[in-house]
């Protein structure tokens, strides 16, 4: 019985089946299996994706709707471990969004979706996020990693603003930054003092666990 | 006034009229239904005074499909926009078909594809190339470059028209972020000249407070406006052409509801830019067969059956980061495309490297182009004189056409033949030194900065751009953006 649920669990990610990631999700929770079990075969399921998409087996739309699953299944899932007492083991927490004035979410959906994947926790700001609000989240969820994007030329130096307020605030030596977008290159997150930039989204995990010192 | 050219045959069609009338009304439905975001209190009162039903808390505005077909009356099939030089102004609309100038945020090198932030010299440089080209016929907003070294991000709009003005007497349109259209209007206004008024949604199916400020202002100084709403198939538009295409004719109907509501009759030219999504990375796909088929679509619809004047933005950018066979492969199939089924206006000349980067060398090289598809839309004559029975039966089946008076006094305007494109002799090529298109083009670009002299502004017209560009600085320091 458990490990029907626990599979049709994994199914939901792996079909896509965005309708119902929930009543599944649900249903898992009352089975009563371990909601730790449940998180690890979700996890699983979006690294299969998120390998399939990294190797070109499977393409953008296919993540996507593999990280809408999560978005439906993982609250309830969450919810049955935080009654229960228990805490979830990660590679590192990382805060993500799209800076203020920008409002472009698809190259920051797929990094989100693939640090997940990875084993990371992702705290996803989501778009057009306030320097202010970078900052507080950094500081609330004691992030190990910032990523920001920006897709227009003149966001992308909302990416520097943000990186000057961590350093007024103190923070900036408890959190590595890694920046994207179409402007972004190497050049200009070193110009700004960020401590990473990836070019892809497959790229920024590799740069976000080589940050944290993470064997790949 | 510049003429562009005159298409002589009727725009292709792909479409048949069941499947128009299926878009249209599903256009309606849209607005009627689910509604249109305007992010303006003020939009929103003009739009409900006007049978609109308004949600001030959404901010959306369901449009009755009564007030849209009122709207789509309203717009005039064409509109002059004038130049600082009366002989470089158009006029949008019917047959006539124009050219605009393409734009990147960068400088591109030619040769080795890096880019670089250009420096002002380098923009000017290239406002003057354009104003050379015939092709050319007009400026957009943002062009050449996005970014110019040196200059604060919220003044790139308006030093960006200021030097578009100083360096070149043809039409430009405006731009429409953080006020920006207040200074440009002013420049304008004050070397003589209309701009093109910029009203750009944001897919799906919103419009930002800034164009809905840009739409008052522009309309106030008198000037017609570009809608646009420009957006990304299976991103902010669906996936199918046909469903992107009722997005996407819904948002510019919503943007035409407004412009009419504030000043009825007013002149707008409406911009097709679709791209579609690479689904390996998100970023746009210039250059497929979806976006040649979705302006092609859309030009019926709107040539044809709503009359209203179209610019489509497929044909300028490519994703190759240098000039070689792709961007060609790129850029020519939309073009052309356009072209055949009805633009009155297409960009095309300078981008490279997606939105990311321009050059003029590259805008040389598209001056020739222009001039291919121009003449291909002018089509051909047929009567006695072209036909030429005579010389036919005169040259019989032994002799040459080649000195006839026919040929002598017809043969440069039955075709067009291309200045940069090389059509020397294999020997002559490599006796020469194997130059290629785009050394030809660097040695036009060398001549015209040689020997083009744009007319310039007057002193005291000078005067004002700075007096006007020095205001716009202070404004935006006191908003704390600069």
């Amino acid at each position: 019985m458990n490990s029907d649920i626990l599979d049709q669990l994994k199914n939901t990610v792996l079909e896509f089946d965005i309708d119902s990631a929930e009543d599944i999700a649900k249903k898992a929770v009352d089975s009563g299996i371990d909601p730790l079990a449940a998180a690890a075969v979700l996890t699983d399921a979006i690294r299969v994706i998120g390998n399939k998409f990294g190797s070109g087996e499977l393409f953008l739309p296919e993540l996507v709707c593999a990280s809408e699953v999560l978005k439906k299944a993982f609250p309830i899932i969450n919810e049955a471990i935080e009654a229960k007492g228990q805490k979830q083991t990660s590679l590192g927490k990382v805060v993500i969004g799209t800076v203020f004035g920008d409002i472009h979410s698809i190259g920051k959906g797929m990094v989100a979706t693939l640090l997940y994947a990875a084993g990371f926790e992702v705290i996803d700001l989501g778009i057009n996020v306030k320097g202010e609000d970078f900052l507080k989240a950094v500081k609330e969820q004691n992030a190990d990693i910032l990523a920001m994007s920006a897709l227009l030329t003149t966001t992308a130096m909302e990416q520097k603003n943000v990186i000057e307020g961590l350093k007024k605030d103190g923070l900036r030596d408890r959190v590595k930054v890694i920046v994207g977008g179409s402007p972004i290159n190497q050049e200009f997150a070193d110009s700004i003092g960020a401590d990473g930039y990836g070019a892809t989204a497959p790229e920024g995990v590799r740069i976000a666990k080589r940050l944290l010192g993470i064997e790949q | 006034m510049q003429n562009g050219f005159k298409r002589k045959f009727e725009p292709l069609k792909i479409l048949t009229d069941s499947q128009i009338e299926q878009i249209h009304t599903a256009s309606l439905n849209v607005l009627d239904e689910v509604g249109f975001k305007y992010e303006s209190k003020k939009v929103l009162k003009l739009l409900e005074d006007h049978g609109c039903k308004v949600n001030y808390d959404t901010m959306i505005a369901k449009i009755p499909p009564s007030l849209v077909e009122w709207a789509i009356a309203k717009t005039p099939s064409s509109f002059m926009v004038k130049a600082r030089d009366p002989e470089k102004s158009v006029r949008f609309g019917g047959n006539t078909m124009y050219f605009f100038n393409s734009a990147g945020a960068r400088y591109v090198d030619i040769d080795t594809g890096i880019v670089s932030m250009p420096t002002l010299e380098q923009n000017n440089i290239a406002v003057l190339v354009s104003d050379d080209l015939d092709t050319v016929h007009a400026f957009p907003s943002y062009t050449p470059y996005f970014e110019i070294e040196g200059v604060p991000p919220v003044m790139s709009c308006p030093v960006s028209c200021a030097q578009r003005h100083r360096f070149s007497t043809k039409p430009s349109r405006g731009a429409q972020p953080t006020d920006s259209f207040i200074w440009e209007t002013q420049i304008a206004l004050a070397v003589g000249a209309q701009l093109m008024g910029c009203v750009e949604g944001t897919a799906p199916l919103s419009l930002a407070e800034d164009p809905c400020n840009a739409a008052f202002h522009y309309l106030d100084a008198d000037f017609p406006i570009y809608i646009a709403s420009g957006s990304i198939m299976g991103g902010s538009h669906p996936i199918t052409i046909a469903g992107a295409s009722v997005s996407h004719n819904a948002e510019l109907l919503a943007i035409i509801v407004l412009l009419q509501c504030i000043k009825p009759g007013c002149g707008v030219i409406a911009n097709n830019f679709v791209s579609a999504m690479n689904m390996t990375t998100g970023d746009l796909n210039f250059g497929t067969a979806a976006i040649a088929l979705h302006q092609m679509a859309y030009n019926q619809i709107w040539h044809s059956y709503y009359k209203i004047p179209i610019n489509n933005t497929g044909s300028a950018f490519s994703n190759a980061k240098i000039i070689d066979y792709q961007l060609g492969a790129e850029k020519l199939p939309l073009a052309m495309a356009s072209a055949l089924s009805g633009a009155n206006l297409i960009v095309l000349h300078g981008g490279v490297t997606a939105e990311l980067a321009y050059n003029p060398i590259l805008a040389i090289i598209d001056d020739d182009i222009a001039k291919t598809i121009g003449r291909i839309v002018e089509g051909f004559d047929v009567n006695d004189a072209t036909i030429g029975l005579d010389v036919i039966r005169e040259v019989g089946s032994s002799g040459t056409f080649l000195n006839t008076k026919q040929t002598r006094t017809m043969w440069k305007t039955e075709d067009y033949m291309p200045k940069i494109f090389d059509k020397t002799s294999y020997q002559e090529w490599i006796n020469t030194g194997k130059k290629t298109v785009v050394n030809k083009a660097k040695e036009r670009y060398e001549e015209i900065l040689a020997t083009h002299k744009p007319v310039p502004v007057t002193p005291e017209q000078d005067k004002e751009i700075d007096r006007i560009l020095k205001e716009a600085t202070e404004y935006y320091k006191k908003k704390g953006l600069i």
